[in-house]
């Protein structure tokens, strides 16, 4: 796709350590969350939420450049974006407790749900019979909208604060605080399929829901804020199936001693199956999780990656570069600029075995 | 640190203190870590053995077991699994693990330990042992009147902090080890601050949750007895989990503890620190955002926010009654959830945000923030408006294929390039929005969706007077 070495890939060896493409007008604080448009749309375009409350989207054309469309609002900082299947919308929660519906077509804004606490998770449900927003909150709540109603369609109390969710319909998984994971069937009505013990031992972080050979969702991976990242199959055909493995991690330096960082993200390459996960030591990484190989490790970045997301034909591997808190308020630099790149990953994402 | 809550006496390794569920194991362990020769790859079977095998063989020194801790790279002690290991450090190792399971994490108890040092006052005024729900509650009193008292420096950001992370990198390791659970039980209070410290760099203090930590540790003497009252205070106080609205709940209150107290394992630390690694996220079990979320920089937008919306709704009220009261409601709850917000952070906290919802409604605050956002959204603004100029008009087609056949009246919405980032004045026709992607009017646009034909939006729209504001400070 585009070209690696491009000129776009050029700054200093540390803001930009894997000389990828730099999407440019980044946002104003750290970037909580991005999102490619779906296949629906031909063209590419990146939405990015951030703690500074605006949600932005660009354009990136083919030579990796990177063009500036609008930008919208939030009452509070952006925790999540997510767009509607048919690419004509782009839907962001936030701390205010509301999630918004941001019509592309009009650049107008409206709220479709609200909740008690600030949402943490909005994910777009595209089902055979119903289409509809799925929220995740501080709240304890999973609460699913038809955007048309303040009411929510369904209200779905979970154990726990929201803390990563995934949909893939018709699955979605919902890690919560304290350690708690639940798979929900979104067929039908959506309902609680099974709880699930924590294959981890700490604070779950991210969560994403992977594919098999026929596409169908059939497992997730899940990553903590100690380092590691559980495979696990809903149906394991074989309790080996599932494992875990750790990562981000620093190489225990001279005295033998090892900082473990929060794994901040995690996606699967929508064509290979591969994976690539983000980290609090500012280095991404991609997977194998079929050899339980990584393909690649990155360079560290300056700061925390704290997202990252495929485009919807693989070729385009995003992450942004941000301050995560993870050192606490003490290492927050708002001077420290924020990044999100783009790199060019098809290649480096496929399988080590093809099979 | 490994697994947690097993049985006391597992197989653990002399040199990297991990624990294994089986002595086999930790044999190959330490063939595979820490006796393997690092020119060959053979496996040896003690340090000695190593050390000897490369000096006759590869003619090479070793003077330190590899990949171990730097007090245990001691080549000479002949360890073979759990044979071998001098008496003290099994002693050691035997208390440690007694004391603080990782669980409910030693580095629990001394955490709220440095923060105390500093306020001498809360010290000696905070109550003595204090396991019990009506401890808390006393030590949330404090934390309120000290931050009233001293608000900067009190915060949520004391600057000690700062003095403690410098050392906190180099120095963590060695701290966690069991030299700090010794030195714990015995040590009068003014101790504790540098010895904790080292070990907790990250985190935020809560003056409320310090003193009565404090007040418990220096105390009681007995380990146990020490950490137990402690850690079921920190989880009260920390504790996100409850929503409980810490003003008013004393019995939610009450209750959240007593399902703490007995439920030691749910305490809301995460042991960041282990024998040879270290977690770098703040200690507190909370996710990332939450913390950052009680910042208060981050709060105030949305609390600026929300009345508008408030107000707006009350306008509404006859179409939208239920609307309202949910809205109203909403409020409530904010306002609550703030509180549950400051109840993650403890008693002090929350204090502090109370101080600062009072200020928030002041007019210098708005202001403050009006320019915030202001700055916000600038920058794009001018930087955005040469890219967007370049911007070939085919790629403008975003949406064509999904709305309407007049995309191609994008083109000139690029012309306002400079526009393009600010957020649309609400009230504008479409076609006069330079911000919309499309001019083109409205009901096409909102075709794919027939969500959006509904004429009254469903809820009241808290942006608009915001944005309307922000667009005024812009266009000026």
């Amino acid at each position: 796709m585009f070209n690696q070495a491009g000129a776009l890939g050029g700054g200093g060896a540390t803001v930009n350590p894997m000389k990828d493409f730099e999407v440019v007008s980044p946002p104003d604080d750290s970037v909580s969350s991005l999102a490619f448009s779906p296949a629906t749309i031909p063209q590419n375009f990146l939405v990015a939420g951030s703690w500074d409350c605006n949600v932005r989207c660009w354009e990136v054309e083919q030579s990796g450049k990177t063009v500036p469309k609008s930008m919208q609002t939030m009452a509070g900082p952006v925790l999540d974006v997510c767009w509607s299947d048919d690419g004509t919308k782009v839907f962001m929660a936030a701390c205010d407790k509301m999630a918004k519906c941001w019509d592309l077509g009009s650049n107008q804004c409206i709220q479709v749900a609200a909740h008690d606490a600030p949402i943490k998770t909005c994910h777009w449900i595209k089902g055979s019979n119903y289409s509809c927003l799925m929220t995740g909150s501080w709240d304890k709540t999973l609460k699913f909208w038809d955007t048309r109603s303040p009411k929510p369609l369904m209200t779905i109390n979970l154990p726990e604060r929201c803390y990563c969710a995934d949909v893939d319909y018709p699955m979605a998984v919902v890690g919560t605080a304290g350690r708690g994971l639940i798979v929900y069937q979104l067929e039908g009505t959506p309902h609680e399929y099974k709880r699930i013990e924590s294959p981890l031992k700490y604070q779950h972080r991210c969560l994403a829901i992977f594919r098999d050979k026929k596409k169908v969702p059939t497992g997730y991976a899940l990553g903590s804020v100690e380092g590691r990242v559980a495979i696990q199959y809903v149906n394991p055909a074989n309790p080996k199936d599932n494992f875990t493995f750790k990562c981000h991690r620093s190489n225990g330096a001279s005295s033998g001693f090892q900082d473990i960082y929060a794994v901040n993200d995690i996606a699967f390459h929508p064509i290979h199956g591969t994976l690539a996960t983000v980290g609090s030591d500012g280095t991404f990484s991609f997977w194998d999780k079929d050899a339980r190989t990584k393909l690649k490790p990155s360079e560290p970045m300056e700061q925390a990656i704290t997202r990252c997301c495929f485009n919807h034909n693989g070729q385009i591997f995003a992450y942004a570069v941000s301050y995560d808190w993870a050192k606490g308020h003490e290492f927050y630099n708002p001077m420290k600029k924020n990044h999100i790149f783009l790199r060019s990953c098809y290649d480096e994402l496929k399988p080590r075995n093809p099979s | 640190m490994g697994r947690k809550k097993k049985k006391q006496s597992r197989p653990w390794c002399w040199y990297c203190n991990r624990e294994f569920d089986d002595e086999k194991i930790l044999i190959q362990h330490q063939k595979a870590k820490h006796f393997k020769c690092h020119i060959c790859h053979k496996k040896l079977y003690t340090g000695p053995g190593l050390s000897i095998h490369c000096m006759q063989v590869h003619k090479e020194a070793i003077d330190k077991v590899p990949n171990s801790l730097p007090n245990r790279s001691n080549i000479e002690i002949e360890i073979y699994g759990m044979e071998g290991i001098p008496p003290n450090d099994a002693k050691e190792h035997e208390r440690q693990r007694n004391g603080g399971r990782p669980g409910s994490p030693s580095s629990g108890e001394d955490e709220p330990a440095p923060k105390k040092s500093k306020p001498e006052g809360l010290l000696g005024s905070a109550p003595g042992a204090v396991p019990t729900g009506s401890s808390m509650m006393t030590g949330v009193m404090p934390g309120l009147s000290a931050h009233h008292g001293m608000p900067p420096h009190m915060g949520q950001f004391p600057p000690h902090m700062h003095q403690m992370m410098g050392p906190m990198g180099p120095v963590g390791p060695p701290f966690m080890g069991p030299g700090m659970m010794q030195g714990m039980p015995g040590m009068p209070p003014g101790m504790q601050p540098p010895v904790s410290g080292a070990s907790m760099p990250s985190r935020p203090l809560f003056p409320s949750v310090v003193s009565t930590a404090t007040s418990s540790t220096p105390g009681s003497l007995p380990l146990g007895a020490d950490f137990k009252p402690i850690t079921s205070i920190a989880g009260g106080s920390i504790g996100p989990m409850k929503p409980t609205f810490p003003a008013y709940g004393g019995g939610d209150n009450a209750a959240s503890l007593q399902s703490n107290s007995t439920n030691d394992q749910k305490v809301s630390l995460i042991a960041t620190t282990g024998a040879a690694s270290k977690i770098i996220h703040p200690q507190e079990d909370l996710s990332l955002e939450e913390i950052r979320a009680r910042l208060p920089k981050y709060q105030r937008r949305q609390t600026e926010d929300t009345r508008p919306t408030q107000a707006e709704t009350s306008q509404h009220v006859a179409a939208l009654q239920h609307q309202h009261q949910q809205q109203q409601q909403q409020h409530q709850q904010q306002q609550h959830q703030q509180h549950q917000h400051q109840q993650h952070v403890a008693a002090a906290a929350s204090a502090a945000a109370a101080y600062q919802d009072q200020q928030q409604r002041q007019q210098a605050a708005l202001s403050a923030l009006q320019q915030q956002q202001q700055r916000f959204q600038r920058p794009p603004q001018t930087v955005m408006v040469p890219a967007s100029a370049a911007m070939p008009v085919s790629s403008v087609a975003l949406m064509a294929p999904l709305m309407r056949p007049t995309m191609t009246l994008a083109a000139p919405a690029l012309i306002h390039g400079g526009n393009m980032m600010r957020p649309p004045p609400m009230g504008l026709p479409p076609g006069k929005c330079p911000m919309t992607l499309s001019p083109g009017p409205l009901p096409p646009c909102r075709r794919p969706f027939s969500i959006f034909q509904s004429p009254c939006q469903p809820w009241p729209h808290p942006s608009e007077r915001r944005e309307s504001r922000e667009t005024e400070l812009k266009i000026q």
